[in-house]
């Protein structure tokens, strides 16, 4: 092997790409970079061909400004791959260059030294230890103090990072839903990884991943259901490789299938789904469609794809790139209409986008339009906020340092 | 010395050989180097150049692309693959028995692997050819620069594309950023005959139509009379005087035809290698001979819906089948068994193809009859007709999803229309593994 971990993978990349450009113009990203994707296999190669030291190649690389633009400035969306004539995954290539980075030095510390979601402390956790959020009574795999580990668990439910911290009430009230059928759930309070994939530490969110296969396993549970497609997906592969007996649904189709109808009406007004862009086959957007009672013909309802701009760290690099992404995702809705994500992520970006950039719409994840409990976006901006200014700030401060 | 004993005095030998260097022959250099294998490759090539694009010939043909942006891989590239490339050799026979290869310029080569990667070329069958005058094809780049001479001449004002298939568009379109009018004629029905149902070829054809290309489907060419010019230019003068199957006639200045393609299998004896309508490979792209592997359009593999081997003359499947017989060729020249993981995955027929805004997608089983079931849906707010095939259950109702079209009025990388393609394409390849 060469300089680059990712030589081979970058070799098999640059195979399989006719070099037609058409990617290119799918993407903000590319077009600014100027590049396809098969130029960013190629630069890559290119850069490690010209380097005969590892500071030489970080140097290399760095001096690129397109290259360091096209792998950075990615949202993982696979806008790009759904273009490409070969349906080459843009995934495959910019994980192992994110990969490749992060070895080289080339991911700066402070964009993923919050986000190290394998380790004692992240900025989820953190937010949850200070304001008093657990969810240990719901993980029934677990020993905790007067409580042995039950094996016999049906149903795992994996609400994920944002939807865990950010909306305990809506969390419980979903476990409580779930345990209302037949079966014995539990809840697995994890990350799928996807902060550590987008830092570079691809094989760190693997071990990650693996550790909540071991977990479900452990339970009994022979299904996982997730709220977030991302996670879904993360989890899919992982439960796969390890060859474990084990189905991973999407809460929505889960729920459809159980007959659950939402707790109250529809809100007025035009309802604006955003596709989930780790939604790959659509079949997630058909099951919370049903679930929600938006998949007839008449209903109320425009769907809308591409990333909400919160994939791959993009933020960390260029927050002006997020920001345009988010707002151009949000333009598709018009005044006095309802958006709904299906990842709590993008429920988090484009409330965040309209505290900084106020419009008149309602910003929902398909959760809330299906219980009584909601997120306060106000309160946990709030709260994050005040975390670094608070007494805890000088803690957070040298945690994340 | 006998004949035989003074051939072999000058056979050279190689641990592995690779006939044909275009995408699947050098995917499998690339499979074997990543896969381990650092010793000789002989690779033989019938051009003079390094390898490059079919996909992007209509371009360089229509302009779009200059000619140095035709090849996807540099020559330093292709030097780090390290391998003894032989150019303007062709192979004018393998004999799996004896494992000797010989080239058209008299080497031998007694290889212990080899991978046929040799690709297809253009058929003209059925094309009425008048003498004093070839048609033009286009699979290779001497085609495209044929086909970009002939564009470019100033007396070319109209051509005429024989077929209906992925090829006869990206001509079609060549001329239309050429400026010069274009007719297309085909035997069947409609435009992309073996990809779109009508109704999703109705929608194509009405953007084709928009742009000025006159079609004629359900003909064919009947005659050709070649009218000569007067002069010292009669030559670059001539017209084409055409008559239809239906009569009609008209006169051009060119004619594309694009029929179809055939493997070049052309080196083989009858009868040694299993062959139906290309050579039959099993998950590793190995033949019924154990040291000779297929890949690309020579290749007759697994084919997701059907459950059958066929041959997908696509580009990424022929990368990926190159890839997958680098990887065996590797692992059992180390004494390994091939990586399960390292097998050619299988594939769906797919098909993208936009000509000047115009867009088609289709995926999978493309003609629907009594055991499928349709499902059309037209969206007129983003300019889209999406046909859906679905595999009919017993008891009449829908089962899983085997094929798609999309046709748009609209070609936007990003846009609705990939992303719809993209979903579909995911939805046939998870219901076949499921």
């Amino acid at each position: 092997m060469g300089l680059l971990e990712g030589e081979n993978a970058y070799w098999k990349f640059a195979g399989t790409c006719t070099q037609c450009g058409h990617c290119t113009g799918s993407c903000s990203s590319l077009v600014s970079a100027g590049m396809s994707l098969g130029d960013i296999a190629k630069a890559m190669l290119d850069a490690e061909r010209a380097s005969s030291t590892r500071e030489e190649l970080a140097s290399a690389i760095a001096g690129n400004a397109s290259l360091v633009q096209a792998v950075r400035g990615c949202f993982f969306c696979t806008s790009c791959k759904n273009t490409c004539f070969a349906h080459n995954d843009v995934c495959d290539l910019i994980y192992q260059a994110r990969v490749d980075f992060q070895n080289l030095g080339l991911i700066e510390r402070e964009a993923w030294s919050s986000v190290l979601v394998d380790e004692e402390w992240d900025i989820f956790k953190a937010y949850r230890a200070i304001y008093g959020i657990g969810y240990v009574d719901l993980q029934r795999h677990r020993a905790w103090e007067g409580h042995e580990p039950e094996t016999d668990c049906t149903t795992a439910f994996f609400p994920g990072c944002s939807l865990a911290a950010y909306a305990p009430e809506l969390t419980r009230e979903i476990f409580e839903t779930m345990d209302s059928f037949d079966g014995k759930v539990t809840l697995v309070d994890s990350c799928c990884g996807s902060s550590l994939k987008s830092a570079g530490f691809f094989d760190r969110a693997e071990k990650l991943c693996d550790r909540n296969v071991d977990e479900i396993v452990a339970s009994g549970a022979h299904e996982l259901v997730c709220v977030c497609p991302g996670c879904a997906n993360d989890m899919r592969k992982a439960l796969e490789r390890r060859g474990a007996d084990v189905v991973v649904r999407l809460l929505a189709g889960w729920l459809s299938e159980r007959g659950f109808k939402p707790k109250h009406d529809l809100p007025e007004g035009p309802i604006y789904l955003a596709k989930s862009c780790q939604d790959r086959t659509g079949c997630y957007l058909d099951e919370t469609r049903k679930v929600l009672g938006l998949a007839d013909e008449g209903a109320d309802c425009a769907i809308y794809s591409g990333c909400c701009g919160a994939g791959g760290a993009v933020s960390a690099f260029d927050p002006n790139r997020q920001a345009e992404q988010t707002d151009d995702k949000l333009s598709f809705a018009p005044d006095g209409a309802t958006v709904v994500s299906m990842c709590p992520t993008c429920a988090y970006t484009y409330a965040f986008r309209l505290m900084q950039s106020p419009r008149p719409v309602t910003n929902k994840h398909y959760t809330e339009l299906m219980f009584d409990s909601s997120f306060d976006w106000d309160k946990t901006f709030a709260q994050l906020g005040s975390m670094w200014s608070g007494e805890y700030g000088p803690w957070l401060a040298q945690v994340f340092a | 010395m006998t004949d035989a004993q003074t051939a072999a005095a000058g056979t050279v030998e190689a641990p592995v050989a690779v006939i044909g260097f275009g995408t699947a022959g050098v995917n499998a250099v690339i499979g074997m180097r990543t896969a381990g294998y650092d010793g000789p490759v002989r690779v033989y090539s019938d051009t003079s150049t390094l390898p490059y694009s079919p996909i992007l010939t209509s371009y360089y043909a229509g302009g779009v692309k200059d000619f140095e942006q035709c090849f996807p891989w540099s020559a330093d590239e292709i030097a780090d693959l390290h391998v003894d490339l032989v150019q303007n050799a062709s192979v004018t026979h393998l004999d799996p028995a004896t494992h000797l290869i010989t080239t058209e310029n008299g080497e031998t080569c007694h290889y212990g692997k080899c991978v046929i990667s040799t690709g297809a070329h253009p058929t003209t069958v059925g094309f009425p050819a008048p003498e004093g005058y070839e048609p033009l094809v286009l699979r290779t780049l001497d085609d495209a620069e044929r086909l970009k001479t002939a564009l470019l001449r100033p007396s070319c004002e109209r051509i005429l594309v024989s077929g209906a298939s992925m090829i006869a568009l990206k001509c079609v379109e060549a001329a239309l950023d050429r400026g010069v009018a274009v007719s297309l004629v085909g035997m069947n029905a409609h435009i992309l005959d073996f990809s779109a149902l009508p109704e999703t070829a109705a929608r194509f054809e009405r953007g084709l139509s928009d742009k000025g290309v006159a079609m004629r489907f359900g003909q064919t060419i009947k005659e050709v009379r070649v009218l000569k010019g007067a002069g010292a230019a009669a030559d670059e003068e001539k017209k084409l005087e055409v008559t239809f199957s239906g009569g009609d006639v008209e006169v051009f200045d060119e004619i594309v035809v694009a029929h179809g393609v055939r493997s070049n299998l052309g080196f083989l004896d009858e009868g040694a290698l299993a062959i139906d309508r290309a050579l039959l490979v099993d998950d590793f792209m190995r033949t019924s001979d154990p040291d000779v592997y297929a890949a690309g359009d020579v290749a007759q593999a697994y084919e997701l819906v059907s459950e059958e081997r066929r041959v997908l003359g696509i580009w990424k499947t022929a990368a990926l089948q190159g890839a997958a017989a680098g990887a065996a060729i590797a692992a059992e020249l180390a004494g390994r068994t091939p990586d399960a993981a390292d097998a050619y995955p299988g594939a769906i027929m797919t098909n993208t193809i936009a000509v000047n805004g115009t867009l088609f997608i289709s995926a999978g089983v493309s003609q629907a009859d009594d055991g499928h079931i349709v499902e059309l849906r037209n969206d007129d707010e983003h300019g889209m007709t999406v046909a859906c095939i679905f595999e009919k259950e017993a008891d009449g109702s829908r089962g899983r999803i085997v094929g798609f079209n999309v046709a748009s009025d609209v070609d936007e990388p990003g846009g609705v229309a990939y992303d719809t393609g993209a979903m579909l394409s995911l939805r046939i390849e998870e219901a076949c593994r499921a």
